[in-house]
């Protein structure tokens, strides 16, 4: 369904939590750089719950300029939500979200919309240059490299929390929970053309980063994006495959053993590997089982599979 | 051609970078399908291709009213094409070919005559096939073998893409992953009742085959899973529960063993070890196995089949 019409009204939605000191400054360079665009624009500040004056700064704002206005989450609900609230409350169709946890030069956002209206369907904002640490450039570019390689996917900022994209295809690209950071990998798997584009970082970050808590949690959700995108209407090609490797390696120790034991070459009763051997086979085992449970739970729910996405249905 | 008539057959046909061959197919099907005198339908499904296909489906589409197609923002195989085909279609019928003029759509007069015998999927028997012996017929043959004693389905031919099913055998059957494959045995485990004629099967004449042969693993790997649907899907447990039986037996002889060295042979313990720790394993195998056989049938009871299938009563129904 390409023929969507493309409205030239563009919602930024920004993601704020106990921004006292910022918001105003954030709502002047943001409002002057997209007044530029020459758009009608339409600015939805999402305040996850701060607990400092964030929220009256802003509704001062939002009463001196119609422009603006501010939705209050109940309590801290996280960015995910924010955005989700932010697309039911907005009109938009063009949407810019803005994250809470990074800082960007916002003189900058119109180039995602330029990106947009060249074609693109999802457009990442890439932080260049950082003005990170050099562990977290470091760590962050680790990260990226391994999500474009296992989701196949080509971006060098996969997690900058700043995209430009269109309401419909927010609305067809299904998240939840921490996935939120990998939507531009739902997004390439729906079909959408990603597109990137390079926005200054300013210095200083909102964010408090809790390592090494945080990169193992980063890294179990790049497993279960990759699992997800690839693997989700399959799984017993990725389990099958794992299990069947571990399986076999069991079975060629275990073989060895025994015609080590067959030659009396020597006793094998002490020997680690026969434990090793065994422990293998049997993981393996359970991996292919457990990849034929996540068949039946797939093929229970195949009523209900969607795995294309069509872009247009003609004479339909 | 009112669009208010009912749809008596539904060509489904998915593409793939199949410019030049997309015309020609679709005046074959016109030709024949005009002489069934009923309404008709003809549904390309585009895979997302890269060349000019959607171009030539896009004027085909306009000229002829009854041809419809859905294009795909990207290619997501075979079986998601083939599925978004089946649900989108309308037809009594629905007959289902290859765009790439193998199939000879002149069958399919034959085809919808042989379910009039009452036969719920009718599947096309490529006897005298046009492609290499060593890389394609054999492979296909003893894959063939396989997919069939697996699937219970007594088919000469069952990658054959030409075939024709009821309506309802349509909606029943869920597409996704690469299960195209195996229609005839997804087929099956709805209860359908299948028979099979010869057709016709050409050269190929433009573009290039879609072939290779590293899939062999994955088809194994998705008929281990559909063994498990065709046999056990209302109740897992049976399945796993054998599993689980397999390794308690084998714990337990172990366990014997260990039994026996140890009291009649006097073995010291230290020697023993392994036996043990073998045993143990096995147990805790045996546990594992019906518990996933419980979480299992916890699956399907939740569910939205919970094992139907289809009612007796639509088979026999004459249209």
């Amino acid at each position: 369904m390409k023929d969507i019409k493309k409205e030239p009204s563009v919602t930024v939605v920004v993601s704020v939590f106990n921004f006292a000191d910022s918001v105003a400054e954030l709502y002047q360079s943001t409002i002057q750089s997209m007044e530029k665009t020459g758009k009608t624009v339409e600015l939805l500040f999402v305040d996850d719950a701060s607990t400092d004056t964030t929220c009256q700064i802003l509704s001062n704002i939002a009463e001196k300029d119609k422009r603006v206005r501010v939705l209050r989450m109940r309590s801290q609900f996280g960015e995910l939500a924010a955005l989700e609230a932010g697309l039911k409350h907005s009109q938009g169709e063009q949407i810019v979200f803005i994250s809470g946890r990074v800082r960007i030069n916002p003189a900058e956002l119109p180039k995602l919309l330029e990106a947009l209206d060249a074609g693109k369907d999802f457009v990442m904002a890439w932080r260049y240059p950082r003005r990170d640490s050099l562990l977290n450039r470091w760590i962050s570019s680790f990260f990226n490299r391994l999500v474009s390689k296992l989701c196949k996917i080509k971006l060098n900022d996969v997690n900058s929390g700043v995209f430009a994209t269109y309401r419909h295809v927010l609305e067809k690209v299904t998240i939840y929970g921490d996935l939120y950071n990998f939507m531009p990998v739902m997004a390439a798997q729906q079909g959408y053309q990603l597109g990137e584009v390079k926005i200054e970082q300013l210095p200083g970050s909102f964010r408090v980063s809790k390592y090494p808590r945080e990169y193992m949690q980063r890294f179990l959700d790049i497993i279960s994006v990759f699992f997800l995108t690839r693997y989700s209407k399959k799984p017993i090609h990725f389990m099958g495959l794992l299990g069947t490797v571990f399986f076999l390696a069991g079975l060629v120790i275990e073989i060895y053993l025994f015609i080590y034991r067959i030659l009396q070459i020597g006793p094998i009763a002490g020997r680690p590997l026969l434990i090793l051997g065994a422990l293998l086979l049997v993981i393996g085992i359970q991996m292919i089982s457990i990849g034929l449970l996540g068949e039946m739970i797939i093929f229970t729910h195949a009523g209900d599979i969607e795995e294309y996405n069509i872009e247009e249905i003609i004479n339909g | 051609m009112l669009s208010q008539e009912k749809i008596a057959v539904s060509v489904v046909v998915p593409v793939y970078n199949e410019e030049e061959n997309v015309p020609i197919l679709h005046r074959e099907l016109v030709d024949v399908l005009d002489t069934l005198g009923k309404p008709y339908e003809i549904l390309f499904v585009d895979d997302g291709s890269s060349d000019t296909t959607r171009d030539v489906l896009r004027s085909l589409c306009q000229a002829h009213p009854y041809t419809k197609a859905i294009l795909f923002r990207k290619n997501y195989g075979q079986s998601a094409a083939m599925g978004a085909g089946f649900r989108y279609s309308k037809g009594q019928r629905v007959v289902a070919m290859d765009g790439d003029l193998q199939n000879d759509p002149r069958d399919i007069p034959k085809l919808l005559a042989k379910m009039d015998e009452g036969f719920d999927v009718v599947s096309g028997w490529r006897k005298n096939r046009k492609d290499t012996l060593i890389l394609r017929k054999i492979p296909s043959r003893i894959a063939n073998k396989l997919i069939c004693s697996v699937t219970d389905v007594q088919l000469h031919d069952t990658g054959c893409s030409l075939k024709a099913f009821r309506r309802e055998v349509v909606d029943r059957i869920r597409l996704y992953g690469e299960l195209h494959r195996f229609i005839p045995g997804l087929a099956r485990v709805e209860g359908a009742r299948i028979s099979e004629i010869v057709v016709n099967h050409r050269m190929r004449q433009f573009g290039v085959s879609k072939y290779n042969i590293s899939r062999t693993f994955r088809v194994v790997m998705d008929l281990s899973s559909l063994n498990l649907f065709l046999k056990y899907l209302r109740n897992p447990l049976r399945f796993f529960g054998k599993m689980g039986a397999f390794f308690f037996l084998a714990g337990f002889a172990g366990a014997v063993w260990f039994a026996y060295e140890s009291l009649v042979h006097h073995a010291p313990y230290a020697a023993l070890n392994v036996i043990v720790t073998l045993v143990f394993l096995i147990f805790v195998m045996g546990f594992q196995f019906v518990f996933l056989g419980l979480i299992g049938s916890l699956i399907v009871q939740t569910g939205s089949r919970k094992g139907r299938t289809l009612p007796p009563y639509i088979l026999s129904q004459k249209e």
